[in-house]
């Protein structure tokens, strides 16, 4: 890097020579893209959480044939897939961002992110498996 | 001074606001409803296969300790739903006056209590 000004350390943070050399995301390395997904699916999840809320609370009381005749619909089994998808994704960034700030050693957080990774993606494929074998066993 | 890492400082570093308050309820619901999306898709596995699990699934949830839970459910999704809209307004750089924070917030927890009190009615009564 090329020898410029010196800096000095109070102003630091407000010199623009110090944002102007920050490439890409800085010392933050990535991160862009959990927060694109994390505001995407929050977007995605206000119609399908609002529509998945209403349904099982509706459902709550209701027996099996009446619950497997609703998930049986094409509509509602993409709609349930889909907010499955979106809120699971939303929910693995989320609980990421509680990681990175609670733990603090390096072994122990990626350890963590896996295991949430690990359910997260069992429970996206165990949801999708029961709303497919509905849906296609009808 | 110890001084403590960053998230523990509510009770005894920082005086009570309601915007912290609603940022850490923001996280806690999430984190409930992240475990509860477990117990969403145990429904959902429950209904696919039938018989006796669905039996056993929907005493359960039938119970009071799972009607409580959906109750709670209920509440955390929408807190965490109006709350949400309320990030993603500031995330288009809205609302960020203290005095716009505080109202968002009161409307955030009024719209919750609303919404939650107007759903069970729904789902007792109707």
């Amino acid at each position: 890097m090329a020898k410029s000004q010196p800096l000095s350390n109070s102003t630091a943070l407000r010199d623009e020579t110090v944002l102007r050399r920050v490439r890409q995301l800085g010392s933050a390395h990535d991160g862009l893209r959990e927060w694109r997904l994390q505001r995407l699916t929050a977007l995605a999840l206000i119609p399908l959480g609002l529509y998945f809320a209403s349904s099982i609370l509706w459902l709550a009381k209701s027996d099996q044939t009446t619950a497997v005749a609703w998930l049986s619909s094409p509509v509602t089994a993409l709609l349930v897939i889909l907010f499955m998808l979106a809120g699971l994704g939303h929910a693995l960034v989320g609980l990421r961002a509680v990681l990175l700030d609670y733990v603090h050693t390096r072994a122990r957080l990626v350890a963590a992110s896996l295991l949430v990774r690990a359910v997260v993606v069992i429970v996206a494929g165990d949801s999708i498996l029961a709303v497919l074998k509905l849906f296609l066993g009808r | 001074m110890e001084r403590p890492l960053s998230p523990f400082m509510f009770p005894s570093w920082y005086r009570f606001q309601i915007t912290s308050a609603l940022s850490i309820l923001h996280r806690l619901t999430g984190i409930a409803l992240a475990v509860g999306s477990i117990l969403l898709a145990w429904w959902l596995i429950s209904l696919a296969a039938g018989g006796e699990l669905f039996a056993a699934t929907h005493a359960f949830i039938a119970s009071r300790i799972g009607m409580l839970l959906l109750f709670g459910w209920s509440i955390a999704f929408f807190y965490h739903l109006c709350n949400g809209i309320r990030h993603l307004v500031w995330d288009m750089g809205r609302g960020f006056e203290l005095r716009h924070a505080y109202r968002s917030g009161y409307a955030v927890l009024g719209a919750t209590v609303v919404l939650t009190v107007l759903t069970w009615i729904y789902v007792l009564f109707a």
